[in-house]
């Protein structure tokens, strides 16, 4: 009946595998230990996945207060719109994100919510590896401001990866605090700040190799690159102070990373407990015991400890490894316009170019609704109903369609241009709508295909863009190469080309463990498309969005 | 024989009723329940189990739903026995709307109050923006702030700020959302009781006088939390703002509960709104529950433990203090230590200048 992540035993070990299995950034919340109804001594938490990191905290609390926590996980820019649309009444009793910055810009979404309660804290920091800081001139790094960030990025000296600000609150809380430091903007950013501070905020960008729909991917994809070379190695990470300090507890000494907050100000995540007005008295008492449990002194020192994140109550100390020097908190932006504006910016105008490559299983099984379903997956992402960035295909974007089944059917390529990007998004609709089902399944000789055209549209253009590729399938590779054949195609790319992930999609029959192997291979994440609601197709290609 | 004893049962049920009535006691079919609705920065007081005992030794039980004080007058209160919201203009709303006619009773009452770390306050002292008294009680000058404000003045123009990573960008109060914490829009009323040059404001003329400043203060720090409890553990927390506004009781319910507040200093604005914590009966018992709450000796001592400050029983609030070692220094006397009440302006006008400074 509890869900499984708090009742189990032996969580701290277990809290940080959660944390870097990192699995927010669906669009649907995953609820499936959720009691359907409220029930006495049950909270149900709409969360970011970032609490998971609690699990053993919250197994005490109830043990202490009878109060059963049971969470959904998504993610904080789009809990904020379940919250908003009302989604949130009566499935759930309280919510629980880093932040409610964004959340609260919506008139509907504060008047959905009350008792907000900050629970813990932490700032947005950058880990750099610590072997890099001398080379840079940077000392023990309690002196840098985001300006000499961005200076060591535009001039190659430094890489990192940063979770996409339209989906999670780490990129989110990045993109505003520097976006302020290089705007000077004393106060709440303005739309005239943000187009100030654009040149500086491209040169800063050229240094993100790798982003991600969360943060806890992008501390697993870090480790990963180092321990077995998948992927793309990056000096830094923007990420959470406590997420930092975390992996560090993880990572051999070589790859560590010194935590660095900007001396020019930083914007801070302090995890509000906040009940839903809607909410019924049980889950209110329900939701008082176990907020004054998790503010008790002896309470918040465990968290501190544990989670490294620091407390809300002055009398504990942060813990260990935690600096108590201040900073200044940079204002988040006053109203939806700034912040929307600022992301469409960051997606379409600010971050590096996108080249992004889609292997389309057409085979004859996919003929009727699974079809309909791709088609339709595809076609919102060439839409322009697209309110934060989250998912069309942005400006400069390069997008390549590889429809294949018994062989690759046709090689679309669509530059959309940096500015008046209908027209190229009509002609990836008639592309798309155009597609027909038949043949079989030559999947690995496909996607080396894919490798190889990346390569070719890379030395053609000469240029430096995020790559990536999806595969989706619906079935397992019985025509062309093999799997063995695939590992040694890939064994004798160029590094450039291994820097390449790919993100598999699951789909109807398709053979799971070949898609991990392809993902785990090449530094990618594995997305299931397999769910039963309408439009699960449809969440997923939206949420691999966050990672290309 | 039977019937004898069931009178002489019924003799000593009536003699055990009027015993207990006679001594304020309460068999539990003596105890009333009274629902109300209060603001949530009274929830821990109303829980404390002393409070709840003392209630239902006065024959009450009260059970309590929370809701921001602000929102309080548009909430329906059908079924509630009294309303408790933390400052006046809601009370005086609510009392509009139901045509209460009976006098609203005021047990306690806390001001606003500016708080900041010790270091940043030795900076407010060198720049004239903030004295200190012979007693150590702290004064935040709120014409020279709104001065600074007017002028655009940062942080790093000011004197002595070298070497405090935390003292740059703009110089402003960082205070809760005034469209839905009464924190946030009691301040806009002071802010606007001295821009329209001491004045309260009760006109378009002078709303439009002051709008271009409580604008400014209002935008300039983008984003706004919405009750006040948030801005004070992110103080506490070591993130957040310089300066922060909070309640005084705040800060004085840790302090007089043996809490540590850090290097917290407590400056009192020079003019300045307190919330008036305002009781307003709905039913009988509801009256009979708020004039308990401000006459009880019992519990007047224990809303001074949350820091709050009696207002028929000034001492309460300096007792509960009596002893506690800490940093944070508390006036005894406000008026005695200079400082004023700005008046606020009635609900619609205050309405008024909250939808101006939030550009609405």
């Amino acid at each position: 009946m509890r869900t499984r992540a708090i009742r189990r035993g032996g969580l701290a070990a277990a809290a940080l595998a959660l944390l870097l299995t990192g699995c927010t950034g669906d669009p649907k919340p995953r609820e499936e230990d959720l009691s359907p109804t409220p029930k006495d001594g049950v909270l149900r938490i709409l969360a970011g996945s970032e609490l998971q990191d609690m699990a053993p905290v919250l197994e005490e609390a109830r043990k202490a207060t009878g109060v059963t926590v049971q969470f959904a996980w998504t993610g904080s820019l789009d809990g904020a719109d379940t919250v908003s649309s009302g989604r949130a009444d009566g499935k759930y009793d309280a919510v629980w994100f880093p932040s409610e910055h964004y959340l609260r810009l919506d008139d509907a979404a504060k008047s959905e919510l009350v008792s907000q309660t900050p629970v813990m804290v932490s700032p947005v920091a950058v880990g750099v590896r610590s072997g890099m800081l001398s080379e840079l001139g940077w000392g023990d790094g309690s002196q840098v401001t985001w300006g000499m960030l961005g200076d060591a990025a535009a001039a190659g000296k430094l890489t990192y990866g940063m979770a996409d600000p339209s989906r999670s609150n780490s990129g989110f809380s990045a993109l505003v605090a520097v976006a302020s430091a290089f705007s000077g903007a004393s106060a709440a950013l303005t739309d005239a700040d943000v187009a100030k501070a654009t040149p500086s905020l491209q040169r800063f960008f050229t240094g993100q190799k790798l982003t991600s729909g969360s943060s806890g991917w992008l501390a697993q994809a870090y480790q990963q690159a180092y321990r077995t070379g998948a992927g793309n190695r990056v000096d830094a990470l923007v990420n959470y102070e406590s997420v930092l300090l975390s992996l560090n507890r993880t990572l051999p000494a070589a790859d560590r990373l010194t935590v660095i907050r900007p001396v020019d100000g930083v914007v801070s995540a302090d995890y509000p407990l906040s009940l839903l007005a809607s909410a019924g008295q049980p889950a209110r008492d329900s939701f008082q015991r176990l907020t004054k449990y998790l503010l008790r002194t002896d309470v918040q020192q465990r968290i501190s400890e544990q989670t490294l994140r620091r407390p809300v109550t002055a009398e504990v100390a942060p813990a260990a490894g935690l600096p108590t020097d201040r900073r200044r908190e940079l204002p988040f932006p006053g109203s939806r316009a700034v912040a929307d504006g600022l992301l469409a910016s960051y997606q379409n105008e600010l971050r590096r170019p996108s080249r992004t490559v889609y292997v389309l299983d057409t085979s004859g099984s996919m003929e009727g609704s699974r079809l309909d379903a791709l088609k339709r997956a595809m076609a919102r992402l060439a839409g322009a109903d697209d309110t934060r960035a989250v998912r069309r295909f942005r400006d400069r974007e390069e997008v390549t369609l590889i429809p294949f089944a018994s062989e690759v059917k046709a090689e679309r390529v669509h530059q959309v241009p940096a500015s008046a990007p209908e027209g190229e998004l009509s002609a990836v609709q008639a592309d798309v709508q155009g597609l027909t089902a038949s043949g079989g399944t030559a999947l690995y000789s496909t996607l080396e295909e894919a490798f190889r055209v990346v390569a070719r549209q890379q030395a053609a253009a000469g240029d430096d863009r995020f790559t990536s590729i999806v595969l989706m399938t619906d079935g397992e590779s019985n025509q062309g190469a093999s799997e063995a054949d695939f590992r040694s195609f890939y064994g004798q790319l160029p590094a450039g080309g291994r820097t390449v992930p790919v993100f598999p999609i699951l789909f109807g029959e398709a053979a799971k463990g070949q898609l991990q192997g392809i993902a785990d291979l090449t530094g990618g994440k594995l997305f299931d498309g397999t769910g039963q609601a309408a439009g699960s197709l449809d969440g997923v290609f939206e949420e691999i969005r966050g990672y290309q | 024989m039977r019937r004898a004893g069931g009178v002489l049962a019924a003799l000593l049920l009536l003699a055990g009723v009027a015993f207990a009535i006679l001594h304020g006691q309460t068999g539990t079919e003596r105890t009333v329940t009274v629902r109300g609705l209060i603001g949530s920065e009274k929830l821990d007081f109303f829980n404390d189990p002393a409070v709840v005992d003392e209630l239902k030794a006065r024959g009450f039980k009260v059970a309590m739903e929370t809701t921001g004080s602000w929102s309080m007058a548009g909430s329906s209160l059908d079924g509630y026995g009294f309303a408790f919201p933390s400052s006046l203009p809601p009370a005086e709303e609510i009392r509009r709307q139901r045509q209460i006619s009976t006098e609203p009773v005021r047990p306690f009452y806390s001001p606003l109050v500016v708080v900041a770390h010790a270091p940043v306050a030795d900076v407010l002292l060198k720049n004239g923006l903030a004295t200190k008294g012979s007693s150590g009680v702290w004064t935040f000058r709120m014409g020279d702030y709104l001065a600074a404000v007017q002028a655009g003045r940062t942080w790093q123009q000011l004197q002595d700020t070298a070497g405090h990573a935390d003292l740059s960008g703009a110089l402003y109060i960082r205070t809760t959302d005034p469209a839905t914490s009464s924190s946030g829009a009691l301040h806009l009323a002071a802010v606007a009781y001295l821009a329209n040059g001491g004045t309260v404001v009760s006109d378009d003329a002078s709303l439009a006088k002051v709008t271009p400043l409580v604008q400014k203060l209002t935008q300039m720090q983008g984003d706004q939390k919405t009750s006040s409890d948030g801005p004070f553990k992110d103080f506490l927390s070591g993130i957040g703002d310089p300066l922060v506004l909070v309640y005084e009781s705040q800060v004085a319910a840790l302090v007089a509960q043996g809490r540590s507040t850090g290097d917290l200093v407590v400056l009192y604005p020079d003019t300045t709104v307190s919330s008036d914590h305002t009781a307003i009966g709905l039913t009988p018992d509801g009256d009979r529950l708020a004039g308990l709450l401000r006459d009880d000796e019992k519990l007047r001592a224990l809303e001074a433990r949350y820091g709050f400050r009696p207002q028929a029983d000034p001492g309460a609030f300096t007792g509960a203090l009596a002893g506690r070692q800490s940093p944070a220094v508390f006036a005894p006397d406000l008026s005695a230590a200079g400082i004023r009440q700005a008046p606020v302006p009635a609900f619609g006008m205050l309405s008024k200048l909250i939808d101006a400074a939030k550009g609405r």
